[in-house]
Formats: structure tokens, sequence, C-alpha cells
């Protein structure tokens, strides 16, 4: 037996949910979609082939978020430590984008744990939709998420026929929120999953290591406006940058989002920058992602598939294009 | 107040404030909470992060050895925005500091050995902590020779400690400036060269280097000619950091982040990160 939820039953649902919590689900943003706080659930854009342009990283990781204030009274300096507490439920994300979230955990929540993203992460309870279409851009069962993967859950649905979701519990979080919708028994079986492309991820964290010193990277990189996009829309890039910034009578340290694309990322006071050149700065962030990360953290890539930044890149350079080009490179002679 | 938060500072007040050249200067830091200046144990070698609040935070190798319990020692020179800052605070300033970060000197490998410090310019800073650990556990090490180059005299730092420091059983200090001055009768020489000219034994020596990148590069020339492997020679590397917790990736060399993993290496295990900064 299966659990299934009607469409309007689950429009009440959810309307109850934005009642007790804060409900982030896709929205119309102008021409775009993207993650928004919803006030009911007629905002929500319920369509299971459609990829936000963003990705629902910045709830957990957000693009900007105060670490801690410093206030100076009366000669005395008092640092007030940020603590997010509000209770969030994102609603809609497809598997890719949960698997993005169980990636962050590994640097996030790896010893010493970073007490805000922990924060957020706990406070949070995130409801699926699986696809039942492959995007144009995608592969991510190529990198160890698929288009029905609900273990990065806490309740998954997917679409079955007439107006009806197959509802999979994941986690004890998403049983108790699930107590209050009209679920019901059917013994309608789950719909197949979407064929999506495989691209030859086989072996790539290995092969990546051989081809370090080609001049393959500085070619890529040679069309590259370093504008960061491909880091912006990705759902596991997780470099910072921390700043303060100053009023009259406050002092606020802020955490925003950087990518190791952007010239500066290196640099030291004093002007020396290891990686001043683009094919370098290219390179890093493919390595990071399909060498370092791996290599670091556990050994999955920090890639989910999504292929956001294929669809976002203003110069077209292609994930997809350069794992194919990676498996067919020859390793530099000379290493 | 402390937190379990990484990212917030412990309170501390600039205790004491030495100019020790034109453009450095020693701070001497003692944590607001009395509690923490006992606990706070640190080993040579590593690093803490220094913040100038409403400018930002950067990251310094500590000078001192945790034996110093008055104060947590930092050499800053002005560089750029944060030390800038730093260096228009006066004493009793607040501030704060987050740390200690990184790996260490290994100390104990270095026992029963010769112990070669070279330095250059602000890098003779984070190699001042070896020569403590070793002068205050003497017969532990052998011989040591300490080389401290700069551009002129008065970028020498730690002036003050050269004569405690050679009247110390088996232990020499040369000095070196790339320009001299009209009181200086010392060497006017460049590092690497003064090096060769001493030319010491690579038996049973171990070498700990820091300075500018160009000194580094025809320094470890000679070390190799005098015959130093690379598993000999030790260096602390220096990237942008932001975190100092493995998480930012702003430090990231090959498969290494240089604030958790260093930023204490070898140059046998520097030469083996994928990527050479």
């Amino acid at each position: 037996m299966t659990q299934v939820i009607s469409k309007n039953d689950l429009l009440s649902w959810l309307d109850k949910l934005i009642s007790q919590h804060i409900v982030v689900a896709p929205a119309n943003e102008g021409e775009l979609v993207l993650f928004k706080e919803v006030s009911n659930a007629g905002q929500i854009v319920l369509n299971d082939t459609l990829i936000t342009t963003l990705s629902p990283k910045d709830w957990l990781f957000p693009r900007t978020e105060t670490l801690f204030a410093v206030e100076r009274k009366d000669g005395k300096t008092e640092v007030i430590p940020s603590a997010p507490n509000k209770q969030v439920v994102i609603f809609g994300l497809h598997p890719c984008d949960a698997k993005g979230f169980q990636l962050l955990d590994k640097p996030f929540l790896a010893e010493p744990e970073d007490t805000l993203y922990k924060q957020h992460r706990e406070n949070t309870t995130l409801i699926g939709l699986g696809c039942t279409q492959a995007c144009p851009e995608c592969f991510c069962s190529s990198v160890g998420t698929g288009p029905h993967d609900n273990s990065n859950m806490d309740i998954l649905l997917i679409s079955a026929s007439n107006d009806t979701y197959i509802v999979q519990s994941v986690t004890d979080k998403g049983a108790s929120l699930l107590s209050g919708a009209q679920v019901q028994e059917s013994n309608s079986s789950s719909p197949s999953e979407p064929g999506i492309e495989q691209l030859p991820t086989e072996g790539l964290v290995e092969k990546v290591r051989e081809v370090f010193d080609s001049p393959y990277w500085s070619r890529v990189a040679d069309r590259c406006l370093h504008c960061n996009v491909c880091a912006y829309v990705c759902p596991t890039c997780y470099c910072f940058d921390i700043r303060d910034f100053a009023n009259e009578d406050k002092i606020e340290r802020i955490r925003t989002w950087e990518s190791c694309q952007s010239p500066g990322f290196t640099k030291i006071a004093g002007g020396h920058n290891p990686r001043a050149n683009k094919g370098s700065r290219l390179r890093q962030r493919w390595y990071h992602k399909f060498c370092y990360f791996p290599h670091q953290l556990g050994g999955e890539v920090a890639c989910v598939g999504c292929g956001r930044c294929v669809r976002s890149c203003p110069v077209n350079i292609d994930i997809r294009e350069i794992i194919r080009d990676i498996q067919n490179l020859e390793a530099p002679s000379d290493k | 107040m402390t937190s379990d938060n990484p990212f917030i500072p412990h309170p501390a007040t600039l205790k004491r404030i030495v100019d020790l050249t034109p453009d450095v200067k020693l701070f001497c830091v003692e944590f607001d909470d009395p509690a923490l200046r006992d606990s706070f144990d640190y080993k040579p070698g590593q690093f803490g992060f220094i913040s100038a609040y409403g400018v930002g935070e950067s990251p310094f190798g500590i000078t001192s050895t945790s034996s110093q319990k008055e104060s947590v020692d930092f050499a800053v020179r002005r560089v750029g925005t944060v030390t800038n800052a730093l260096h228009e605070l006066p004493e009793g300033a607040t501030i704060g500091v987050r740390g200690p970060f990184g790996n260490s000197w290994p100390m104990d490998h270095f026992k029963g050995k010769n112990v070669l410090v070279i330095g250059g310019g602000i890098g003779f800073a984070p190699v001042r902590p070896v020569i403590i650990s070793v002068l205050e556990n003497r017969s532990d090490y052998g011989d040591m020779l300490i080389l401290n180059g700069a551009r002129t005299p008065a970028d020498l730092v730690f002036k003050d400690e050269f004569d405690t420091w050679s009247s110390s059983p088996g232990t020499r200090v040369e000095l070196t400036v790339d320009r001299g001055d009209d009181a200086w009768k010392g060497r006017v020489a460049l590092l690497p060269d003064v090096l060769m000219e001493l030319s010491p034994s690579s038996k049973n020596t171990i070498t700990v280097i820091c300075g500018p990148p160009i000194m580094i590069r025809f320094t470890l020339e000679k070390l190799k000619i005098l015959g130093f492997g690379d598993d000999q020679i030790f260096t602390t590397l220096e990237g942008k950091m932001k975190c100092g917790l493995g998480k930012c990736a702003r430090c990231n060399v090959g498969e290494k982040y240089i604030c958790q993993d260093g930023p204490v290496f070898t140059f046998k295990e520097i030469s083996q990160f994928l990527e050479q900064f």
C-alpha cells in the first residue's frame, strides 16, 4: 500500500502549515521562479518539471548573514551572537537540492560545527517534489541522487495520475508534520522515474587527479568572465567571505557568499595572489568539487547534477562537457 | 563571555604595544576573562585571528609561547586594512581574539637534532617560538643557528633579544641586511648567500624557515646544495583565510587547508600537494 494525497488536500495542508511555520516554496518573482516565503498555498508554483533559477541553499546558508553584533556602551564592548530560531518548512524542492543540503552538511557540520548553519538545519523541514520529467541540463543520477531520491528529504511527494501525489514519509520530523494532512491509503503504484542523461562519472575523481597540469583548464577558462554566476546558482558552492560593517553605534560581522572564481579570492595583504589567472581559478572550482571535497569529506563529489550552472553561464561553459572531456584527456607527459 | 560558536572572538585587551620596526608592532594581548588567561593553551607555530571591530579580522602567527603567562603576543606588520586599523589602536584598546588554530612546529620531532632557524623580515616572527622552545628546553636539542635577515637594520625584528639568545649555550645568531646604514657594522648580504658562507652541516639537522617567497625560493636552492632533504625543511604557509575552521575554503591548496592541515608543513609535503602556491 502506498499513501496518497489529493492536490486539494495538499493545498489545504500547506495552508495549515503556513499558519504555523515559515513556508518557503517555489513562487513567481518577475519572470523567475525562486524559493520564497509564501503566505498562502495559492502562491506556490506547483510544477514538478521546473527547476528554480536559484537553489534553496540560502535558507540554510544565507547570502548575507550577521554572525554577531558588537555594541559599545560606556567604554564596554559587548559581542551579541546571532541566534536564528525560526522554524522553516521548505516545500517543493527537488531531490537534487536536498542532496545539496546533505553535501553542505559535510563541511558545515564537521567539527568544529558551524553554529548558525546547524541552527538553520535543525529548524528546517524538507518536503520534496520528485521529478516527473528531466530538465534539459540535468544529470542527477550520475552524481549520487536521482529524480525520485527521497533519502535527503523529510517527506517526498511524487505526482501521480488524477491530481494526486504519492506521499513518502521519510523521517520522524516528516511524519509528525504529516499528521495534519489528509493522507489516504491507496494501492496505486509509484510512477516510474523519468530517464536522465547519464554522464561518464565513473572513476572521475581518480581521473581528475591526473590532469591537473593539463593546458585544458586555461583553454576552458579563456572565455570565462569570472562573473561567479556558477557559484551563485550552485546548491553546493559554499565558499564565503567575512567582513565587518560599522554604523555609528553598532558593528556587525557579516558572512557573505564568495566564489573561488573571484580574482581576489586568494589575494593576501601585500598583494601576493597565488591564483592570479583565470585558468587556475576555474580549475580550483572544478577540483574543489571533484577532487578535494571527495578527498577531504568522505568520497562524494560536490555536485548534484541540477544543471543550473549550465543554464546560467553567459559563455556556455558546460560542466557536462567538462566531465566528458576529462575522461578523454591525456595526462601531461611530464607529470 | 565565552561561546561555543567558533566565530565569536574572545574579548581581549592590547596590554602592551612595542614598536619592533617602523612598520611592525608587537601586540601583547591579555584576555579579558581571567579564567581564559590560564586555560588558553597553544603550541609553538599555531596562529590566531585578531579582530579590529568595525574593520575586520585577520590571521596572525602567535610569536610567543604558552610558557609566557602574562600575554599572548603577535608581531603585526602594517600592510593591509585590518593591520592598518590595528596599528592605530592604543594600549588598553579592546580587540577580539580567536584561536589557537592549526598544527605546530613539531618540537618533539626536533629533539636531539641541531636546529637551523631562518627568518626573513616579518617571517622571523612565526619562527621565534621555535627559538624560545629550544632555549626553554636547551638540553633536549643540539646546536642552534639563528639566521635573521631584513631589508635594512631598522627592519630586523626582535633586536632586543639577539644578545640573550647568542649568549645561550650552543646558540649562535647571525644577522644580515640587504642595505646597511651608517650605524650598521654587520653583514650586508642576501640571506641565501650568508647561508652558503656559514654552510651549516645538514647532518642530524632540521631547519625551520619563513620569509618572503623570493627569499624562500633562493634559500631552498642553497639548502639543497648543503644536503638538506625536503623532509628536513619545515616552513609555515600563509594564505587568505576567513574562518580558521576549514570551512570558508579560502586557504584551500590542493587537498589541504592551510588553517587546519597546516600552517606548518615540510617541503616534502608541499611538493606532494596537487596545487603549488
